[in-house]
């Protein structure tokens, strides 16, 4: 690395997060600055610049960014034109989808609708060509058809075009020669084809995915050219410049604009990486983050150091089969809003205030009582605590409104209705944590919640009592927690290569040559990136089910076990992931693999996060104030701490109160809390009897 | 006591987690692919009477015959449950089961001696046994056709499994090891409903809980009573009719519906409807509910509670011998049609009611089975397949094309994984131009796949509106009808109706589905004629239908088909205004 600091800079909604590492001394600093929207790269330059112009001799030797310049163009709709090319006889695959609507309240919804098309039918050409489930040619491309279809496109402005042709996995050679002549007939044209981007079995989830790349592409890689330039205009010109990814890992500029659609979850992959890195150093390989905001809470587990990844996700309704971090969002967050209806039932969410107007306690004209207004009605937040106190909080006025619209209709106290609303809100939060914890087989007592984001500490503690969880981290910047975790991640590209091989029959040097062809193709990619031979991990793993099973379960593997030609040993893992997971396992069925997988890693210097010593401050001297707060049924006096002035070493028991500029901590009557040397805060399980 | 709302929100906001978690249970442990693909199967919380207080809507079907089981299973054993003890049936008239693949598994919870209630679960069973695999007989004209039939039978005692009920229905079913194996899956996901329950009786009160379930009825069926209460009072009728019941194939039979709203009651009366029939196409009452349930739901609204004070809000009158409340043994397996039938035919209704919730009929659903390795030296498989088509126009937006509709909600099979998997090749899958209803809001479009046979297979159909199109609303055009061709365009072609089991093919045989386009709303010369164009220029609409059915017309320029603003006006014009005649 030639330049001193690292510099991560993630893009959020309203603000434009920083954190700053001084490689030399430990030291770690973070500043926020309001986002541009129009350009996000904006305020990720003017952030840059000021770092920089603060001492003349700084030099960045790492840079990387979460980007929701992807994800916004896909939830706004605001990609390029694109085109589609398909195999003739088949333009519907696209838009019968997977012909079944999502489950739940779609199935009653009048008003349901299928995502809008991104390369409609107008726009979708069709390929004399057909290739068979064995990678054979029925219909060699007649390419002569092709470039007369394609100029019949040339007036309908087409900036990108998808090419997602049948079994394109299998025998690519058709897609790629389309790809020559899409270049030559439509210059101007970006092109992306399935065989490339998603080389895997099921049609529609590998064309909708290479729609959205295709759609994406231009977008993406004009920000980061353009960012990129900037960045070299202040002397940024280290080549370890990274993008984060969904999966993630992070990616080099340059291979992030081709995998646009890679990028769509790169906001909140920083802040599950950030857990999963955090809790490794403090011990605990068993983890759920929790990252709760203005309008909605993400929860990801994350199990022997590595967040769960899954093969498809549903980005607004549209498939999105690449790699991804497993991440679930509820709509719960400061901003959810509380209402009762007719028959006298309490309502919580999952509208938001959002922003505008925003919690009635803000002021800017929300009359709608929140989750922020009870929180701040019950002593969890102090009048002064939004923004380091820079902007006053009315309890008033949140009182007001907690009456008008909850406590009168029920007929409650103010209070025992703001209690009663974060109540029920904390109660949606856990069933979203049991979501993805013990109704997949876990058991929560095993694991530890790290929480930040705006809201995140201040229901942390509470959630993790009623659930029986292991405790509670918060970290020492919560508020900037998804931009840590871009420090801390390691370059990440996922391989994929569909091809059913029934595991009894399959030669091992066969499942050797696809694994090698893969290797070459990753090894290729992370050498380019500029990673040494010896700073390059490549994992290998094997979609298989049971023959005839709609789904498959990925098992790593060790390419010694083909060397040896010893496939037992891929079975019964197989068999064991299988019961592990579904509970049962058909050991005397035949299985079959679907596809092969492979993860190239690109591994960074790892950060060594600063280590504090004591300074001998007493827990008194952190004492900043004492108020009465809700706990259980009672207002107990409380102690409000800064954190700034909480001592490394300090432990103490709740209730607690701990005010920091990005959140507020709440800790629990008998909690004990400890201040680790990295300034994270850890809180016991044991609160006292179950005082929520 | 006294209810407090926080407490009551909390409480149901757990017996939901708790259902959700029994159904990921019932999904990761279940065997067969039928319940993790199509996902037939749901779970429930129930009270000591046997009502339903949280479901897990997957299948919006089952929530009829949850109770239903239940009051069979009270009929049998009630007053004698013991903790440990579990119960099976699956018998449509004993029970309530749809069909008899449709299992339904039971146990009692108690907290010490106390009943608190029952945790429950209903999974789709592969195959049964009966003539046919997977039960579902086209040619059935009793239920002694369509597979093994349990009343309320005892599953375990003191948590020790009844070895020869599973011996008995293992020995009747050709896929015996997945039958079984789905059966402990149900198990084992009401015993984990019984943990989850009696956890939350241990913080909250065994006495409490109960109250709260009480409320939870009386919140539900309030909501749907105070939202009935705004609706004009009044008396509508509506039928529809579905092709056949596969056997008499020139009887359309009709499902008719008169519903009289009167202050915070509705009442559904079927007894318009058809007398029963001798193919397997009956529904019974609770199945009935659950359709009527369906609509009332979509109505309403997300907010709505699914539980059995939302079913007790539903006042049914059928008449005995008829196709929706048939006598024993009346066969049943294809429902679908039927329900499809009375959905369209209450929303129509109750549309009268509910202004601007109309909506015109869709596709209705359809599956087929190609199944082979009779033949000595081929591969044993069956191949089945789930189609939905083009939704209803609604009163603001178009119908929704290759799409599920209603309350069934199947995934297409992906192209690679059927011609990976079985001896079938597919030549297209398309939508089909013109197939959509016309009017100022058109039908979604219907699918069109087309397959050839490599291997010798019979091929049998379950589907619908063959005959019967999907009807537009308030002026709006009926969506195309579907169709079964085999071999099209050659000497051999052949139309096969609506219903049909087991024909044979030869390789190289072809098939073709076209399923329906869903009904237009409104008058199609009210359509805004760019919105014409640009059905023209995706292939959703043929040029000759816009000027026939929309009164639009276009012309070819050099940059591409325009509209011809001039013409279309004059074309709109000359057609003869529509003229309300009164019988």
């Amino acid at each position: 690395m030639t330049g001193r600091f690292r510099v991560a800079v993630d893009t959020g909604g309203t603000f434009t997060d920083f954190v700053l590492l001084d490689e030399d001394s430990g030291d770690v600093s973070i500043a926020k600055i309001l986002s541009s929207p129009a350009d996000p790269s904006v305020s990720v330059v003017a952030g840059v610049e000021r770092f920089l112009s603060e001492a003349p001799d700084r030099t960045i030797g790492y840079f990387c960014h979460g980007t929701t310049v992807g994800t916004n163009a896909l939830l706004e709709e605001k990609g390029v034109r694109t085109g589609l090319l398909v195999t003739e006889g088949f333009r519907g695959i696209y838009e019968i989808m997977e012909q079944s609507r999502p489950h739940g309240p779609a199935l009653f919804d009048l008003d349901y609708d299928k995502p809008t098309l991104l390369a409609p039918q107008r726009r979708t050409g069709e390929v004399i060509e057909r290739v068979d489930h064995q990678g054979g040619v029925l219909v060699p491309l007649d390419e002569a058809a092709l470039r007369t279809t394609l100029r019949g496109l040339r007036g309908e402005g087409i900036e990108s075009i998808a090419v997602c042709l049948l079994f394109s996995y299998l025998h690519p050679a058709h897609e790629q020669r389309v790809g020559e002549i899409v270049r030559e007939e439509l210059p101007d044209c970006y092109v992306s084809l399935s065989s490339a981007v998603l080389p895997q079995i099921r049609e529609y989830s590998r064309l909708s995915t290479t729609v959205i790349n295709a759609y994406l592409q231009p977008i993406v890689q004009r920000y980061l050219t353009n960012l990129r330039q900037r960045l070299h205009t202040l002397g940024v010109t280290t080549g370890q410049a990274y993008v984060m990814q969904s999966n993630g890992g992070t990616a080099t500029f340059g291979t992030a604009a081709e995998k646009a659609a890679a990028t769509l979850l790169s906001g909140p992959a920083g802040g599950v990486t950030a857990g999963a890195r955090i809790s490794r150093l403090c011990g605990f390989d068993k983890v759920i983050t929790f990252d709760m905001g203005g309008t909605s809470c993400d929860v990801a587990l994350i199990e022997g150091g590595r967040p769960r990844l899954g093969h498809g996700g549903l980005i607004a309704g549209r498939q999105v089969a690449l790699t991804s971090l497993e991440i679930d969002t509820v709509s719960a967050g400061g901003g959810t809003l509380a209402s009762v209806d007719g028959q006298g039932v309490l309502k919580v969410g999952p509208d938001s205030a959002g922003s505008v107007p925003g919690p009635a306690c803000y002021g800017g004209g929300g009359t709608r009582p929140t989750v922020t207004d009870a929180n701040l009605v019950l002593g969890y937040l102090s009048d002064r605590s939004r923004l380091g106190g820079s902007l006053a909080l009315d309890t008033a006025a949140a009182l007001a409104a907690l009456r008008e619209h909850v406590a009168d209709p029920l007929g409650l106290d103010p209070q025992d209705a703001a209690k009663g609303l974060v109540d029920v809100v904390n109660t949606q939060m856990q069933e979203a944590i049991k979501g993805i914890s013990t109704m997949h087989g876990y058991d929560l007592r095993d694991f530890v919640l790290v929480a930040f984001g705006g809201a995140g500490p201040v229901h942390a503690a509470a959630l993790a009592a009623e659930l029986h969880m292991a405790g509670v981290i918060v970290p020492a910047h919560p508020g900037v927690f998804s931009a840590l975790g871009l420090l801390m991640a390691d370059v990440q590209h996922d391989h994929v290569r569909s091809r059913l091989d029934g595991l009894a029959e399959v030669a091992p040097a066969d499942v050797l040559a696809v694994f090698a062809e893969l290797a070459e193709v990753a090894t290729a990619e992370l050498l380019a990136e500029g990673f040494e031979p010896a700073t390059i991990e490549l994992d290998y793993a094997l979609d298989i089910r049971y023959q005839g099973q709609g789904y498959e379960v990925t098992v790593p593997v060790a390419l010694d076990s083909f060397v040896a030609g010893d496939i037992g040993v891929v079975r019964k893992a197989f068999d064991e992931e299988h019961l592990e997971r579904f509970g049962h396992a058909a050991l005397g069925e035949p299985a079959e693999i679907v596809s092969y997988r492979l993860t190239g890693r690109g591994l960074v210097p790892e950060v060594r996060l600063p280590e504090h010593e004591p300074t001998g401050r007493t827990l008194a001297q952190a004492e900043v104030a004492r108020r009465p707060v809700r706990f259980g049924a009672d207002l107990v006096d409380c102690p409000i701490y800064a954190r700034e002035l909480l001592d490394v070493g300090l432990t103490f028991t709740g209730p607690a109160v701990i005010d920091q500029q990005d959140t507020t901590v709440v800790v629990l009557p008998g909690q004990r809390v400890v201040v680790d040397r990295w300034l994270n805060l850890f809180l016991s399980a044991a609160g006292e009897g179950d005082q929520r | 006591m006294s209810i407090d709302p926080i407490t009551f929100q909390v409480l149901r906001a757990r017996l939901s987690g708790v259902v959700q978690e029994m159904q990921f249970a019932l999904f990761r442990t279940g065997f067969s692919t039928i319940i993790r693909e199509s996902q037939d199967a749901s779970c429930a919380l129930l009270d000591p009477a046997g009502k339903v207080v949280a479901q897990h809507v997957v299948l919006p079907l089952h929530i009829g015959a949850f109770p239903a089981c239940a009051a069979a299973v009270l009929a049998e054993y009630g007053g004698n449950f013991r903790p440990g003890d579990a119960f099976l049936i699956n018998h449509t008239y004993q029970g309530a089961s749809p069909h008899a693949p449709d299992f339904f598994i039971i146990c009692p919870i108690f907290v010490g001696s106390e009943l608190l209630g029952f945790a429950a679960s209903m999974a789709h069973k592969g195959d049964i046994g009966g003539p046919v695999p997977g039960s579902c007989s086209a040619a059935a004209t009793e239920i002694y056709n369509e597979g093994l039939h349990l009343p309320a039978v005892r599953y375990q005692s003191d948590y020790q499994t009844v070895r020869d009920l599973e011996r008995i229905i293992a020995a009747n079913s050709r896929t015996p090891e997945v039958v079984v194996g789905d059966m402990r899956g149900q198990l084992g996901s009401v015993r984990l409903g019984e943990r989850r329950l009696q956890e939350i009786a241990a913080k909250h009160g065994l006495v409490e809980l109960r109250e709260y379930f009480g409320e939870l009825l009386h919140v539900s069926e309030a909501r749907v009573r105070a939202a009935y209460a705004q609706w004009p009072d009044g008396e509508f009728s509506a039928e529809r009719f579905v092709d056949d019941d596969g056997i008499n194939l020139e009887h359309s039979f009709r499902i008719h519906v008169t519903v009289r709203k009167s202050g915070d009651r509705v009442e559904f009366d079927f007894t318009g409807s058809d007398d029963q029939t001798r193919g397997a196409a009956n529904i019974r009452p609770p199945l009935l509910r659950a359709a009527c349930a369906y609509v009332v739901i979509s109505l309403l609204g997300s907010d709505t509670y699914v539980n059995s004070g939302l079913l007790d809000a539903l006042d049914l009158t059928t008449r005995p011998g008829s196709v929706v409340d048939p006598h024993f043994p009346a066969a049943v397996n294809t429902y679908n049609p039927t329900v499809h039938a009375v959905v369209d035919a209450v929303f129509d209704a109750l549309s009268h009611l509910v202004p601007g919730r109309g909506r015109a009929d869709g596709c209705a659903s359809r599956s087929f089975v190609l199944s082979g390795g009779r033949e000595p030296g081929t591969r044993k498989y069956v191949q089945y397949e789930l189609f939905g088509g083009g939704t209803g126009a609604r009163p603001d937006h178009d119908g929704v094309s290759g799409s599920s509709v209603n309350h069934t909600n199947g995934k297409i099979a992906p192209v690679e994984i059927v011609e990976s998997e079985y001896p079938t090749r597919i030549l297209r899958c398309e939508l089909i131009e013109d197939s959509a209803g016309a009017g100022r809001y058109r039908g979604g479009l219907g699918i069109l796949r087309e397959y050839e046979v490599l291997e010798p297979a019979r091929f049998s159909l379950r589907s619908t509106r063959h005959k019967i199109a999907p009807l537009g609303v308030d002026g709006g055009a009926n969506g195309r009808i579907g169709r079964l061709t085999v071999n099209p365009g050659t000497d051999r072609e052949r139309v096969l109706p609506s219903r049909y089991a087991e024909l044979p093919l030869t390789p190289g045989d072809r098939f073709r589905l076209e399923t329906p386009g869903g009904g237009g709303f409104g008058d199609p010369l009210d359509r805004d004629p760019r919105q014409v164009l640009a059905d023209v220029l995706a292939g959703y609409v043929s040029r000759e239908r816009a000027v026939a059915d929309y009164g639009v017309v276009l012309r070819e320029e050099d940059s591409g088909l325009v509209l011809d603003e001039d013409a279309t006006r004059s074309e709109r014009r000359q057609r003869p205004v529509d003229v309300e005649v009164t019988p």
